[in-house]
Parts: structure tokens; sequence; C-alpha cells
């Protein structure tokens, strides 16, 4: 690990130190440390199973870990501080949009919970940039999977937060849906905000990133800066770790 | 916390209740789902209890507030049920618990729905009642909206937060019934007899006890939802 990455960085805007998680007798995460700067984008593959969505999980606050600590943006992840909640966003395979309401109604429902000023206003310059204007009063239920996921993003993103947690992204989308995701998460890390994101998609997590990491059995097996890796190298030592 | 902060906060606080039941009405509105389901329900307690019932032997007034109530009972069920239900659709759920509320203001938004709606479909269910039972409800109307009041409030407060707590399961559909009924059974018995009085004819003041006892329930419900949702929407 540099030093980049050493848990005791005081730069940080995400560091994690020895998360553990035990469901009864199974070991979900078993002492997860990292380090993350503002602007950094992580990438963290694994197969099924290797607690990436748990760590994700935790480091929202959905969930308590057995121990070890998490401080997000200068609030610890483990308190469920709503002050926290205000400064992250998750965008998952799972859209967190109501189908029965338009587009513009899951926004406002949203930026109103969010307690943001003119909640209308911010609402529809959300849908404007997401490129579902002309859609915005249709219920959610009959747009495509892209256009759900791209709603998912300006509901993620509403409330402009600094830290943007993806868990699976890519699930499901079509190869057009796939690039214009990709574009919108290269817009979002131009703008300095730091991005965790889990992936099974090689070529699609490792495009983006400046960091990777593989995670297996609750354990990061490997975390570096993706300039100190040869993509082809990185491809075997995954399948290898797969394998295992 | 200074006086300023603290209108702020609340302020901040009753908006994002004011938004969950906004956004609840707003899809009902739109389904009708919860409602239709919960009245057709209701509806069908009354005509089964009607048609198996022989009034020329037990008097209706007699009979008529238990059947008014199991049909309360049974249609508040599956309101209840589904509510939590439709917020795991797309996991909405995690949608708002990642937002930075407070639970309690999602349990007191979930609690104001579902109030609302079941409230809603008591006072439709009432004139068919009154039809049914011929039973003349008009002059004890008063009366028997507060302890309508009383008693949907009782059943709503506890039955939110186990709404919530069952909602993860997979046995969510038979979690409720179980935990709920034994729960409410002063709540109910307390709604059935003075229903029975202010049908009698009795002034509100002759069932103070009963009374007492719903609102009692419905305080303790109330402040046990407060004190455990935090515990009870986590994973």
């Amino acid at each position: 690990m540099n030093e980049q990455n050493n848990p005791t960085s005081s730069h940080s805007i995400i560091q994690v130190q020895e998360l553990r998680k035990d469901f009864g007798y199974l070991q979900a995460l078993s002492g997860i440390s990292f380090n993350l700067n503002k602007g950094d984008f992580l990438t963290i593959f694994g197969p099924n199973g290797a607690g990436k969505t748990t760590l994700i999980k935790i480091l929202t606050g959905l969930m308590r870990p057995t121990s070890g600590s998490a401080i997000i943006d200068g609030f610890d992840a483990l308190e469920g501080n709503s002050m926290l909640r205000s400064r992250i966003g998750v965008i998952s395979h799972a859209t967190c949009l109501y189908p029965d309401l338009t587009a513009l109604e899951n926004l406002l429902f949203y930026a109103k919970l969010y307690g943001l000023d003119d909640p209308e206003e911010r609402a529809s310059e959300s849908i404007s940039a997401a490129g579902l204007q002309l859609r915005r009063h249709d219920p959610v239920r009959i747009y495509s999977r892209g256009m759900q996921q791209r709603l998912a993003i300006a509901r993620a993103t509403l409330h402009d937060p600094s830290v943007l947690f993806l868990d699976e992204p890519f699930t499901g989308l079509d190869l057009t849906a796939t690039n214009g995701l990709k574009n919108k998460l290269h817009d979002l890390h131009t703008d300095k905000r730091t991005l965790i994101m889990t992936t099974h998609d090689i070529s699609c997590g490792l495009e983006m990133c400046d960091k990777v990491a593989i995670q297996n059995k609750g354990k990061f097996l490997f975390l570096e800066s993706i300039n100190r890796i040869d993509r082809e190298s990185f491809e075997t030592l995954y399948t290898e770790t797969l394998e295992k | 916390m200074h006086t300023g902060a603290l209108v702020i906060a609340m302020n901040r606080y009753l908006n994002q209740v004011r938004a969950i039941v906004w956004k609840d009405f707003i899809t009902e509105l739109k389904t009708r789902e919860l409602f239709s389901s919960m009245f057709i329900f209701a509806l069908l307690v009354i005509i089964i209890f009607i048609f198996s019932i022989n009034l020329s032997i037990v008097k209706a007034s007699e009979i008529g507030p238990g059947v008014m109530w199991v049909a309360f009972l049974f249609a508040g069920t599956i309101g209840l049920n589904r509510s939590f239900i439709l917020e795991k659709e797309n996991d909405c759920l995690q949608g708002l618990l990642l937002a930075p509320v407070d639970r309690t203001a999602l349990y007191f938004g979930k609690l104001i729905s579902n109030f609302s709606f079941l409230l809603i479909m008591e006072f439709l269910i009432l004139p068919i009642f009154m039809i049914f039972f011929n039973i003349d409800l008009i002059p004890h109307l008063l009366p028997l909206i507060y302890v309508i009041f009383a008693g949907t409030l009782g059943f709503c407060t506890i039955g939110t937060l186990l709404s919530s707590l069952s909602a993860n399961l997979k046995t969510r559909d038979i979690m409720l019934p179980i935990l709920l009924y034994p729960l409410i059974i002063p709540i109910i018995i307390g709604s059935v007899r003075m229903t029975s009085q202010v049908i009698a004819g009795e002034p509100l003041s002759s069932m103070t006890n009963w009374l007492s006892l719903v609102l009692c329930f419905d305080v303790i419900y109330i402040a046990v939802s407060i004190m455990i949702i935090d515990f009870v929407l986590e994973e």
C-alpha cells in the first residue's frame, strides 16, 4: 500500500479503518482499511459475495459494522448522522424511484426531503441536465432502464454531494446507456467529487477510476493507484483472485 | 440550540413529514390500489356478516359495533401491509433512509398517510353499514367520529411501526397480523364498547374509562414507536 492509502493520513475525505462485519458465523468484512482524498475515484472489483455491497451499506450509514471506524467528509459514518447523509449520494442498480410518480414528482419529493431551497427549480434543472425534460411528466414506470438510471443519477446528485457511492451501476444497461453513464461519471469525477464504485466489469471499472481494489472474502487483496498497474497484469491478477 | 435554529430545524422536520404524506397521497390518487382494496375488503366483511346473522333474533345495535370494527381492522391490515411494501419497490426505502431525514419523520409521515387513508375509508363504509344494519348513526355522529378517531389512531400508531418492521421479512403478509392483533386488543375492545354505548345513545362522559384506556394506548404506542423506529428501520 502506498502512502496515499495509509489509513492514518489526515488529508483524506474518506478514512476507513479495520472495518469488520459479521452476520452470525459468516464474516462479510474482515478488516478493511483504506483512505481516499478529495476527487479520488476508487473502483472495487470482486466476485459475488465478496462483501462489496456490505461495505457500501456501512459507509453510507445503512448498516452498522461489528467493529472498525469510517469517517466520511469529517463525519462518523457509523453514527447515522443526517449531516453526513446530506453530503453523500448513492447510485445502485435499484433506482430508488417511485414507479407511479412522474420524473418531476420523484425529484421534487427528494428535493423536499433533502430540504433544498426552491425544490421545484432544482428538480427541473436536474431533469434537464439528465436530458429528460420532454419526458418529465411521464410516470417512471414507462421509462426504459437507461432513462431510469439517468434519473437515478439525477436523484443521487440532486443535493450536490461531495462523495458518491456507486454499487454495480452498470447492471442491466445496454451499450448506449452504459456509455451515457460513463460520460456522466466522468463529468462527476472532473467536478472533483470523490467516487467509490463496485463493479464486475473490468473494462468499465478500469477506464474511469484512478485507484483500484480487489475485494474477496471480505478483504481488500489489492489496492493500488491506476498509474502503477498494467491493465493486462491486473486482469490476470483479478482472474487468479476469483479462482482462489 | 438557539430559538431561531430550533424553529428552522422544526420547519425542516415538518416539511419532510409533509413531503412523505404528499408523496403517498399523490401515489394513491394515481393508483387507487390501497384505498380500493381496503374499501372492497371492508364492504365484503359487512356483507358476509349481514347474510350470516339473523337480525330478527340478534339486535343490530348489539352485533353492529363488533362487525364494524372487524371490517375496519381487516381492511386496515391490508392498508398497513401495502404501505411499506410500496417503499420496497425499486428499493425506495433505501432512498428514504439515505436522505438526511430523522427516522421519526419517516414514521410520522407514514402514520399520517395510513391514518388518513383508513379514516377516509371508514367514513365511506359508515353509510353502507347504516343501511345494511338499519342503524341510524346520524344523531350520534359526533361522538362516533371521536371514537373512530381514537381507535383508528391507536391501530395505525402501532400498525405503522410493525409494518415497517415486517416489510423486510419474507413472511410479511403473515407476520403483520400475528404481531399486530395481540397488541391492539385493548384498543379494539375499548373502541367496540364505546361504539356500542354511542349507538345506545349514551354520552361520551359515560365512557371516560374506555376512552382513557384507548387514548393511553395511543400515547404509549406513539412513544414506543419514536423510541425504537431507528432500530426497526436499520438493516
